[in-house]
């Protein structure tokens, strides 16, 4: 483990003193294998304690980091330094306001995905033990229940900037999960809020979501199936 | 909070998708633009037989027989990333959509060349 130097140009916003966002660069030193987070703990702990950004797991899994390196959304937590060389930049995610920093409010996210019910609905007589699916069925939504909220594909979608009611790709991709799960009752009701000219009808099949997702997670496959979904169930 | 203007939004990396959506909303302005050209042209027939002639005389320059390649590789993108833009959406073509679109856009180009020779072989 070999110590390197870097530039990172960081966009700074201090809600009690700037007025607007401005850039900062830290030349700073940091071991070869440093992610993202690494540099920014070690510009927090060592060089500017005033930046903030968020950050909880360190493992992927709580997708609290998802910000903007270089122009393409990434969680901070498992991207290398070495994908992006000894300079970069790093800015909050697009299409949300900026709280401080790199912390944005995801407030309108949260509120999207509250739109679509993100919770199984069952009219259906309860089993006695649990409920039973095929591999098949399960297999029509595993991948879309991998998601984990970090908003890096709904921050990335350039449908979602102008457009502050459109759902995003992550609220969709929810819907997907719960119309196509065998287990739940109110496919109907979410389809007909999707149904809508601020909901899927507003992907435009850009595929910046699947390539933001730190999931990996074919989020456009996904809502073309729940628009062929749409469709079928309005014939 | 700060709300950042939507210039920031638009800084955003360019992928395969994201090209071939800028380039289709491009592609549709101008043929919109070009059909209200197309149908003011058309009614200079109102005017009488003689301007027609001078307009359609005007259009034949060799500056507008340029113009012409240009459009057919508008309309020729259009139509072939349209086509891409449905398989996608409706025939579960999403996960090789930069395949699809690298080989339509090459079908398309080879069309554009053989289309363009064809306009030009008497322009000059």
């Amino acid at each position: 483990m070999a110590k390197i130097d870097i530039h990172v140009n960081i966009l700074r916003y201090q809600p009690d003193s700037d007025e607007k966002p401005h850039w900062q660069e830290f030349a700073i030193s940091v071991d070869d294998d440093s992610t993202i987070l690494d540099v920014l703990n070690e510009i927090h702990w060592k060089h500017d304690g005033t930046l903030a950004y968020r950050r909880s797991c360190r493992s992927s899994i709580c997708g609290s980091c998802a910000m903007k390196v270089n122009g393409r959304n990434v969680l901070a937590c498992e991207t290398p330094i070495h994908r992006f060389g000894r300079k970069f930049k790093i800015e909050p995610l697009s299409g949300f306001q900026i709280i401080k920093d790199l912390v944005v409010d995801l407030d309108p996210f949260f509120e999207k995905l509250k739109r679509i019910k993100p919770f199984l609905i069952v009219d259906k007589p309860l089993p006695d033990k649990e409920f039973v699916q095929t591999p098949e069925q399960l297999e029509q939504i595993g991948e879309s229940t991998l998601c984990i909220l970090c908003a890096a594909c709904s921050a990335a979608c350039p449908s979602s900037w102008p457009n502050s009611e459109y759902l995003g790709p992550a609220a969709l991709l929810k819907a997907y999960r719960f119309v196509f799960d065998s287990r739940d009752d109110c496919a109907d009701d979410r389809l007909e809020i999707v149904n809508d000219k601020n909901g899927v009808w507003r992907c435009h099949t850009i595929f910046n979501c699947m390539e933001a997702c730190p999931k990996k997670i074919k989020i456009t496959e996904y809502l073309s199936r729940l628009k062929l979904k749409v469709v079928e169930n309005s014939l | 909070m700060y709300k950042r203007t939507r210039f920031y939004d638009f800084t955003y990396y360019n992928f395969i998708g994201s090209w071939a959506w800028i380039l289709h909303r491009l592609s549709g302005l101008a043929l919109i633009f070009y059909l209200s050209l197309h149908i003011w042209v058309i009614n200079s027939l109102t005017y009488g037989e003689k301007t027609f002639n001078e307009v359609m005389t005007f259009l034949s320059s060799p500056l507008f027989k340029l113009l012409e390649v240009g459009l057919w590789g508008v309309i020729l993108f259009h139509a072939f990333n349209g086509a891409r833009i449905v398989i996608v959406d409706f025939f579960k073509g999403s996960l090789a959509h930069k395949k699809l679109f690298v080989a339509l856009i090459a079908a398309a180009f080879v069309l554009w060349a053989l289309g363009s020779f064809l306009l030009l072989r008497h322009a000059f």
